[in-house]
């Protein structure tokens, strides 16, 4: 397997994840609007193969670094994180190689397995990890045969990859609840079944999972793709075009260039802060058609927003605050806590390591403190501390209200490291309650959970079920015990209503008249009330 | 009480002075005002604390406040020079009040008696303890070198319910605090160094006041110690009860926060106030 031929692998991986992540999606264990596990490694994966797309490298070194390094910029979610770790292992594995048999494509793979364990504190067996090693192992057993062929070898992963789906629910007892296979190893073998039908578009009959699966399309090309600023494509029309001139001015004011075509018309596409000086520069040649301007970075929903410029006065310890959060009023409530730059995104839209990356670039500071503020962040998070030459302290606050705690906790004369403790400490001392709607019928927690039922979670655990959010919400303050508290402060969601929030509040008043309850317009989706209990 | 000295002591009203060392020492209290709309009230003396919390409470407006006239300062100065050579005049922080520059400008129209204002760059019972220190001196020269001494040595922690009310007097940002507008956070100040200087900020009340407590140790060893409250009298004997167990030589003294101080205070708010070894 040479250079081309991988890359020809990556990009069929990539049509064939795009044409079934939402099917992935459809795996989540847990009945909450979580981060998408499909979705979080399609974008992994594609900013995987952005720089691919347009290497013509001759060796598998060279695209398997490329990959390496786009995967880790891009990546979103556990998953996702892992799948760079996938990548980087195989990387390494092919290092200084033009070309792979297909017994060092075998290693490569179970190389690339191993890579995952290490990367991951807790490697827990069932998940993504397995499916990779059991696929490396299936890769190794195959090349041994004197008939092995690369198309041979990717065919055994694949197969191999798809046994040890299926019997994830065997080895963890959530899939099996749920009665799902893991998400994440579904999706690595979609990503091995798409290499394998793009080496090799041969009878090899793909797979399918009991679930039907969703016809492929060309999703991949419509997706927006990782990075921030605006993704600017249109054609000039004109004579005497000359591409390579017109390659060089644009690549002056943006990267992922890409200018193709013929003297009467080339194709430009752009990621650009500036997409209105580079559609003058265009008009300038010939005339702009089909011109379309993407703002990737709304349509990633992941307003990055720094105050760096904004005149603050800077802080005598040099620590600058980055955290990750969704909804207007929490941002605002970040923002006006001191932090400095926020990641838009959260429970839904987990922001990508590079996302996390240019915000922590942006702020006026060497020392940076980043708060997740969701368990599906916090890998990601942990990928930046390589990638940048700032000392990046990561706090793992798992929820909003653990992120507000840690906030609070930071003193601008502490140092970095005081500061950290500190604001593990008052972290850990916050409890949560997520308040949301089942997405559909489970059993979890040893709980029967009804599509549309509210659910209430206590420090991510799905502690109860119920029709009405007063309801739960007083179960889960007394399941915590309210003598041990104070405070509780309601952040109200987008979907909750104005009746349902006096409702609420009132009933944890009469239950618990000793607790204070303090009402802040969250903003968030998905989750109509969260509470921070303290 | 027969005339030991041969120099006054006089304060200002946010002092905060105990009635009981005022009698006992002789020290005299010119008070500053507070003022609801046109109606004017000098602390401590046209209102009491019980009555102006409660007005505070109601008020749609917040009260001003504002220095003794240079005028008021002048009338008392020209009452001492008829016992008194010679007068310490120690008062609220000139980073706070114009109440110090009043003084200076008052004791110049005033003849036959040397006045020594003091700057004391603090306030509420710092400036009390600087008064008895300066009332436990012989001449007005050691009472003064004693006082400057001190004076970089007060401090105020003070733990604020809220900061709307030293917002609203101007005398404290939110950004300065690093509290947002949004969530009800309970700033903890500290005056010193002619500063207001935020210290920590903390979700609840039961656990900013161990807090204080903390940084109050961080700054052991002090000469002395008080704790100081507006309408918070139960939180105050707690705190003084705990400090009393942990310090045994201390006499811990607790203070009540008068209107004008309690105007940029608001009700509730609790001070560890203490001058450093």
């Amino acid at each position: 397997m040479d250079g081309p031929l991988f890359k020809q692998a990556l990009l069929g991986s990539l049509s064939w994840l795009a044409a079934n992540h939402e099917e992935v999606n459809r795996l989540n264990v847990f009945p909450v609007p979580d981060g998408d596990t499909g979705t979080n490694m399609l974008l992994t994966l594609q900013s995987a193969v952005e720089d691919i797309k347009e290497s013509n490298a001759a060796e598998v070194s060279k695209i398997a670094k490329l990959a390496s390094h786009g995967s880790l910029m891009g990546a979103r979610g556990n998953s996702g994180v892992i799948l760079s770790q996938i990548f980087r292992g195989f990387a390494r594995a092919v290092e200084g190689k033009s070309s792979l048999t297909p017994r060092e494509l075998a290693a490569a793979f179970e190389e690339a397995a191993n890579a995952a364990y290490r990367a991951v504190n807790k490697p827990t067996e069932g998940t993504i990890l397995t499916v990779a090693r059991e696929a490396g192992r299936a890769a190794t057993a195959a090349a041994a045969s004197p008939e092995a062929s690369v198309p041979s070898v990717i065919a055994a992963a694949a197969a191999g990859a798809r046994d040890a789906v299926l019997k994830t629910p065997s080895q963890l007892q959530i899939l099996r609840d749920a009665g799902v296979v893991d998400a994440g190893g579904f999706g690595l073998q979609i990503i091995l079944e798409g290499m394998l039908k793009s080496v090799e578009e041969s009878a090899f009959a793909v797979s399918t999972h009991p679930a039907a699966r969703s016809q492929p399309s060309q999703v991949a090309l419509d997706l927006p793709e990782g990075g921030w600023g605006y993704c600017t494509e249109f054609l000039i029309e004109g004579s005497a075009l000359d591409v390579e001139i017109i390659r060089d001015q644009i690549e002056a004011l943006g990267n992922s260039v890409l200018v193709v075509g013929e003297p009467e018309l080339v194709k430009v596409h752009v990621h650009t802060d500036d997409p209105t000086r580079v559609i003058t520069l265009a008009g300038g040649y010939g005339k702009v058609l089909k011109l379309n301007v993407g703002d990737m970075s709304t349509q990633h929903k992941r307003i990055l927003e720094s105050e760096a410029a904004s005149g603050r006065p800077t802080r005598p310890n040099g620590v600058g605050l980055v955290s990750v959060v969704a909804g207007k009023g929490l941002v605002e409530i970040f923002r006006g806590l001191g932090v400095d730059a926020i990641v838009e995104g959260g429970q839904t839209m987990n922001p990508s390591t590079q996302d996390m990356l240019v915000a922590i670039e942006s702020v006026p500071y060497q020392e940076v403190v980043l708060l997740p503020n969701n368990r599906n962040v916090i890998l990601a998070a942990k990928q930046v501390t390589g990638l940048t030459e700032k000392k990046v302290h990561i706090v793992e606050t798992r929820s909003v209200p653990e992120g507000v705690a840690a906030v609070v906790a930071f003193r601008p004369e502490r140092s970095g490291a005081e500061n950290v403790a500190a604001m593990k400490d008052e972290a850990e001392r916050v409890q949560t309650i997520e308040v949301t709607h089942a997405v559909r019928d489970t059993r979890s927690n040893g709980l029967k959970v009804k599509k549309g039922d509210v659910i209430g979670l206590i420090n991510e655990k799905l502690e109860f079920a119920g029709t009405d959010y007063a309801e739960v919400v007083n179960k889960a303050l007394g399941k915590l015990g309210p003598d041990s508290y104070e405070l509780v402060t309601v952040y109200r969601g987008e979907d909750a209503s104005e009746d349902e929030l006096a409702s609420l509040q009132s009933a944890i008043q009469s239950s618990f008249p000793g607790l204070e309850v303090e009402v802040q317009q969250g903003g968030q989706q998905h989750y109509p009330f969260i509470l921070s209990v303290e | 009480m027969p005339l030991k000295r041969r120099f006054a002591v006089v304060t200002d009203s946010t002092a905060d002075l105990p009635d009981e060392w005022r009698d006992r020492y002789g020290i005299e209290v010119v008070p500053l005002k507070v003022l609801f709309g046109a109606e004017t009230f000098r602390d401590r003396v046209d209102m009491t604390d019980v009555e102006f919390f409660r007005r505070l409470a109601s008020a749609t407006k917040l009260p001003t406040t504002s220095a003794p006239s240079p005028g008021e300062f002048a009338e008392v100065y020209q009452r001492l020079a008829k016992d008194y050579e010679s007068c310490i005049s120690i008062h609220i922080g000139a980073q706070l009040s114009a109440t110090a520059e009043a003084a200076r400008v008052g004791a110049q129209s005033v003849d036959g008696l040397t006045v020594n204002v003091i700057d004391s760059e603090t306030v509420t019972m710092p400036m009390a303890f600087l008064c008895r220190t300066a009332a436990e001196c012989e001449s007005l020269e050691e009472a003064t070198a004693a006082v400057t001494e001190r004076v970089p040595k007060c401090r105020v922690l003070a733990l604020l319910d809220t900061l709307r009310y030293i917002e609203m007097g101007g005398r404290v940002s939110r950004a300065q605090a690093m509290i947002g507008t949004m969530l009800d956070l309970k700033p903890l100040l500290l005056v010193a160094d002619r500063e207001i200087k935020p210290v920590d900020r903390v979700r609840t009340r039961a656990r900013a006041i161990p807090r204080m407590v903390e940084h109050f140790r961080g700054d052991l060893p002090v000469e002395h110690v008080a704790v100081v409250h507006a309408q918070a009298p139960d939180e105050a004997a707690q705190i003084a009860a705990g400090l009393r167990k942990e310090l045994p030589d201390y006499e811990i003294t607790i203070g009540e926060i008068g209107c004008v101080l309690g105007t940029h205070t608001g009700p509730k708010a609790l001070g560890l106030v203490y001058v450093k070894k």
